[in-house]
């Protein structure tokens, strides 16, 4: 299945994400910042198995989500520590956003799944039609 | 001629044991052949004939005394009068008899053999013979060597210290070899009477560990019903897993429980919040084995990946460390009729929904196994250990799939009892409790199920081909 994983989707702002473009300012902003430019923003690594889980999760319904893989990113590291602060949690990585808000790590967004909350809250954010 | 005297009184009068002389003397002449005297002399300056005779003499006695325990008489036996060749001397003792340390030869090859280290030897030794020794030490040594060689036949370890008790480096030189052979001789059988004990010491926990298992096997058999491997065990199970074990043996016992009270509680026809009581309690049972597992996981993944902790047949349906929570609710459709068309939607769509997140994690896994191929896998390896160091942090990740896997099955769990009504509830986790009991007991009555094929002529046993699962323990395969 076709699934594009790295870069911009179509209609939506892409993420442009150079190294030239140095924002200054907190990791956890720049994260809110990323996570709010597409419906689906998954945080991830290039080397996590789970990561990988996740994103064939939303491959596989349809899903077209925008990844951010933070061993690529010049500031991936601090992002990657304020992901653990957000979530309470290690490891920082997969993190999902949806529609600009969180849906926390894997087993989150499982649940989510199972208990039907998460196709909804894609439709709403518009990463799903039916 | 003297020589030739010499070797015909060394052949008729005596036997001359194994001796060593650091004295040169021609092979030849030692067998009684003919050799010019002008030879002999050469060769002998710190030697003298009278010497020699009183050694034969003593010789004599010796081995007079001896004779019971010195069978050997060859002609070649006169060698060993003179210890100038050492490896011979050795060596003719042994000419058609049993050895008395040294080389072994056949008698046939023995004489060819001394002759070779004759030649050799005569160098070699001149200068030993030339050596600061007194007529004294020479039948010192000769007496000493006249015993030795005496007893060689039946002691050949007593030889060593008689050969210690020389003090000339020629008799040295044929310690240093003798010594260091029966050395290692003795080091040799030692090595391997320790390997033998080793052996058999492994032999004997091996079959205490086997009997140990027959009756655990027994034992557990003749309870009726098979608890999922390794409950008590005797072998390489860890710690965090026959801990584990326990946890879930002692968890099945309370699911019996469990599923009784909602027998009861149906057949009673309890009012609705009395039943919801019950099934809550017994959505907490399963929450129970889940915190469990969370805990076995970190200490022993393997040991919930591999099935081990539960029955063969219910391994035989495992996916990621547990069942398949798709393939429960399919189990489940069917029998939870009647249902609502809401209910029916909820419930495809949760079956839909857990498909596509064991499908994610199966792919996921897959990446994981793939990695851990690359990591592992031969090809230019710079750094073994790194390599290693690597690979273990990769398999750490298993415990996370383990662990989204169980959570997903306690998701699933969850959202039935939200979809069914209380009475279906009740009924839906009845259904699950019965369906993997009778997995287990299946497999209980697969491991004691009458093999044919170990029933050769015995055909009386062949009674119980009815299965019955109540009484396994009439098959003893222990008569076999």
């Amino acid at each position: 299945m076709h699934c594009q994983t790295t870069g911009s989707w179509g209609s939506y702002m892409p993420t442009t994400r150079t190294a030239a473009t140095v924002v200054v300012g907190d990791p956890l902003e720049r994260i809110e910042r990323l996570a709010s430019e597409n419906a689906v923003v998954i945080f991830s690594m290039s080397s996590c198995c789970m990561c990988h889980a996740v994103k064939r999760l939303f491959c596989g319904m349809g899903v077209n989500p925008s990844v951010i893989e933070l061993d690529q990113d010049p500031r991936g590291r601090d992002m990657e520590k304020a992901l653990i602060r957000l979530l309470g949690a290690s490891p920082a990585v997969p993190v999902v956003f949806v529609g600009g808000k969180l849906v926390g790590a894997m087993d989150r967004v499982m649940a989510s799944h199972i208990n039907g909350t998460l196709v909804p809250l894609l439709k709403q954010a518009g990463a799903l039609w039916l | 001629m003297a020589n030739h005297r010499v070797g015909e009184t060394g052949l008729t009068e005596s036997r001359p044991p194994n001796h060593h002389h650091h004295h040169n003397i021609p092979y030849a002449v030692l067998h009684g052949m003919n050799v010019p005297t002008s030879f002999i002399h050469q060769e002998g300056s710190a030697f003298g004939f009278g010497e020699l005779e009183e050694a034969i003499v003593l010789q004599g006695v010796n081995i007079r005394n001896d004779e019971a325990k010195a069978p050997l008489f060859r002609p070649a036996a006169t060698l060993e009068m003179f210890p100038s060749w050492p490896i011979r001397f050795q060596q003719t003792p042994r000419v058609g008899s049993s050895k008395s340390g040294g080389e072994s030869t056949d008698s046939g090859s023995a004489v060819n053999t001394i002759c070779s280290k004759t030649e050799n030897q005569l160098e070699p030794e001149s200068p030993i013979s030339t050596k600061n020794t007194t007529p004294l030490d020479h039948q010192q040594e000769m007496a000493s060597d006249f015993s030795r060689t005496g007893t060689s036949q039946n002691q050949p370890v007593a030889k060593l210290p008689q050969e210690k008790r020389r003090g000339s480096t020629s008799e040295k030189q044929l310690d240093a070899k003798t010594l260091r052979r029966l050395a290692q001789n003795r080091e040799a059988a030692r090595k391997s009477r320790l390997r033998k004990k080793a052996y058999v010491q492994q032999l004997e926990s091996s079959r205490i560990k086997l009997t140990q298992l027959e009756q655990d096997l027994q034992r557990s058999r003749s309870q009726g019903f098979f608890l999922g491997g390794s409950a008590g065990a005797v072998g390489n199970i860890s710690s965090g897993a026959a801990i584990f074990d326990m946890e879930y043996s002692r968890w099945l016992e309370d699911d019996q429980r469990h599923m009784s009270e909602l027998r009861t509680g149906l057949n009673a026809h309890l009012s609705d919040s009395d039943l919801r009581i019950i099934v809550d309690t017994y959505i907490s049972h399963y929450d129970e084995i889940f915190r469990l597992k969370v805990v076995a996981a970190k200490a022993d993944v393997f040991h919930l990946i591999t099935g081990m902790w539960t029955t063969p047949a219910e391994r035989c349906f495992l996916w990621m460390g547990g069942f398949r929570p798709s393939e429960l609710i399919k189990m489940l459709i069917s029998q939870l009729d009647p249902l609502t068309e809401q209910q029916v939607m909820g419930i495809y769509s949760l079956q839909h929904s857990s498909q596509q997140a064991e499908e994610a994690l199966t792919q996921g896994l897959e990446q994981l196994q793939q990695s851990l191929t690359d990591t592992i896998a031969g090809g230019p390896v710079i750094d073994g250990m790194q390599q290693m160091a690597v690979a273990l942090g990769k398999l750490a990740n298993l415990e996370g799939f383990v662990r989204q896997a169980d959570n997903l099955r306690q998701q699933t769990l969850h959202q039935l009892s939200r979809i069914l009504t209380v009475r279906q509830a009740a009924r839906c986790f009845l259904m699950i409790g019965e369906y993997y009991g009778h997995l287990r007991a299946l497999s209980s009555l697969w491991v004691s199920r009458p093999r044919e094929s170990m029933m050769s002529d015995d055909h009386s046993c062949q009674t119980t081909t009815d299965l019955q699962m109540v009484q396994p323990s009439q098959i003893h395969f222990s008569d076999f």
